[in-house]
């Protein structure tokens, strides 16, 4: 009786003793191959993503024709400043539909369209932005601060001055996980098509919102196409679907514009954080006069 | 001196609304503070603090009795800031300005900072077009 026990508990470790090392062998094949130079050459052959790019600055230029603004040119209209993004006509079945949605928002299920009204008719007094907590996925990428790409072989990493963030993108062929820890940013893999990044997410904690107000379930996965329009400007268009969520895939693009002589700064939300919101939810204000040095 | 033009631009009050849109997006709560009213006030620079989420400014302002309180007014990050022509030294200690904010619910004595004149006459904003060199 004593031995059967014994044995059955050998052959439970051994069981995940080899569970463990499996998933090890699984993790080292993907992030352990050593970079050859060929795959450093390869770089080059891609279209040339980095840099620090600001959000906004306008609509995407049509292609081929005037561009949307020089580097440096003040022009773009102060309005399409921060958000930078602008919601893509409806595709297909999109539209007012039963979600209640605004109109060029995601079209929402009537589950999710009660929860945002309930969100509305109550409102908050702040996000969890206001303790210092990032938007996450999708909203980190449309912050009214820069971002920077960095290309290595097998992974694209944006830097996101907002908050100090990272958003790593694995091209390195790996899968999605079936089953993703859910994250601010998600777990991304991307590829080249073309000279299309193309990047797929999944796994999102359920502080991110598909927009403002708008709560996702945890199926809720975001499809993003990264392009050079031009030679300063990007392209994203982000759709997300959600089959809890949304009735339609909600669509949306936004341009980024490169700035060769910008650095990002380091963005410490704790430093002096005077605008938080206490437990009862109640937003305040912190007035005590700074120490003088 | 690029910058010292790039203050100048941008004062009009759709860039002001899109600078305070963009406050919303990035970190903050407007719950209390009454974005619906302007007010003014006069002061000395006590201190300014160039950090994150938000810049401050501290004036010293003497109230109907002659006493002199300590003022704040939040505004944007240094990041935002400096790439619309701002440095930590735009406004000095000593200076003394009026400040043009938008007054906090309760009445406390501060707000969001809107604008205020230099002593040269320029107005300081914190909005406006970016800079090519930060």
């Amino acid at each position: 009786m004593k031995s059967t026990r014994h044995v059955r508990f050998a052959l439970f470790v051994a069981a995940l003793a080899s569970a463990t090392s499996g998933a090890i062998a699984i993790a080292q094949t993907v992030s352990l191959k050593p970079p050859t130079a060929a795959d450093w050459d390869a770089l080059a052959k891609l279209p040339d993503f980095t840099g620090v790019w600001e959000t906004g600055g306008g609509p995407a230029p049509q292609r081929g024709g005037a561009r949307a603004g020089a580097p440096g040119d003040a022009a773009a209209p102060a309005g399409n400043r921060g958000a930078g993004a602008q919601t893509a006509p409806a595709r297909g079945r999109q539209g007012a539909g039963a979600g209640g949605g605004r109109a060029g928002g995601p079209s929402l299920t009537p589950e999710y369209a009660a929860k945002r009204a309930a969100l509305l008719a109550n409102p908050p007094e702040d996000s969890p932005a206001a303790n210092c907590l990032p938007p996450g996925m999708p909203g980190i990428m449309g912050q009214p601060y820069p971002m920077e790409f960095l290309l290595t072989p097998g992974q694209v990493t944006i830097l996101i001055e907002a908050y100090n963030q990272i958003r790593h993108i694995y091209t390195d062929g790996r899968k999605l996980p079936d089953d993703p820890d859910p994250t601010f940013y998600g777990t991304s893999v991307g590829r080249w098509d073309g000279d299309t990044l193309v990047v797929d997410t999944v796994g999102f904690s359920p502080i991110t919102q598909i927009a403002n107000g708008v709560p996702h379930s945890d199926k809720m996965r975001i499809a993003e196409r990264f392009r050079l329009a031009d030679p300063d400007t990007m392209s994203i268009e982000t759709t997300i679907t959600d089959p809890e969520a949304l009735t339609a895939p909600f669509t949306s693009s936004r341009t980024l514009r490169r700035h060769r002589n910008w650095t990002l700064a380091e963005y410490i939300c704790e430093e002096n954080n005077r605008n938080s919101v206490d437990q009862s939810g109640k937003a305040g204000i912190n007035l005590a006069p700074p120490k003088q040095k | 001196m690029k910058r010292t033009m790039r203050l100048i631009s941008g004062l009009t009050a759709a860039g002001l609304i899109a600078a305070a849109s963009g406050v919303v997006q990035a970190h903050h709560s407007f719950a209390p503070f009454d974005m619906a009213n302007q007010k003014t006030v006069t002061g000395t620079v006590k201190q300014v603090e160039w950090t994150n989420p938000h810049s401050w400014i501290w004036l010293d302002v003497a109230n109907e009795q002659g006493v002199v309180e300590p003022w704040g007014f939040e505004g944007m990050s240094p990041n935002y800031l400096a790439r619309r022509g701002w440095t930590r030294t735009t406004l000095k200690v000593g200076d003394r300005i009026t400040v043009a904010y938008r007054p906090l619910r309760d009445g406390s004595k501060g707000g969001m900072f809107v604008s205020t004149k230099l002593a040269d006459g320029r107005m300081l904003t914190m909005s406006g077009a970016t800079t090519t060199d930060r």
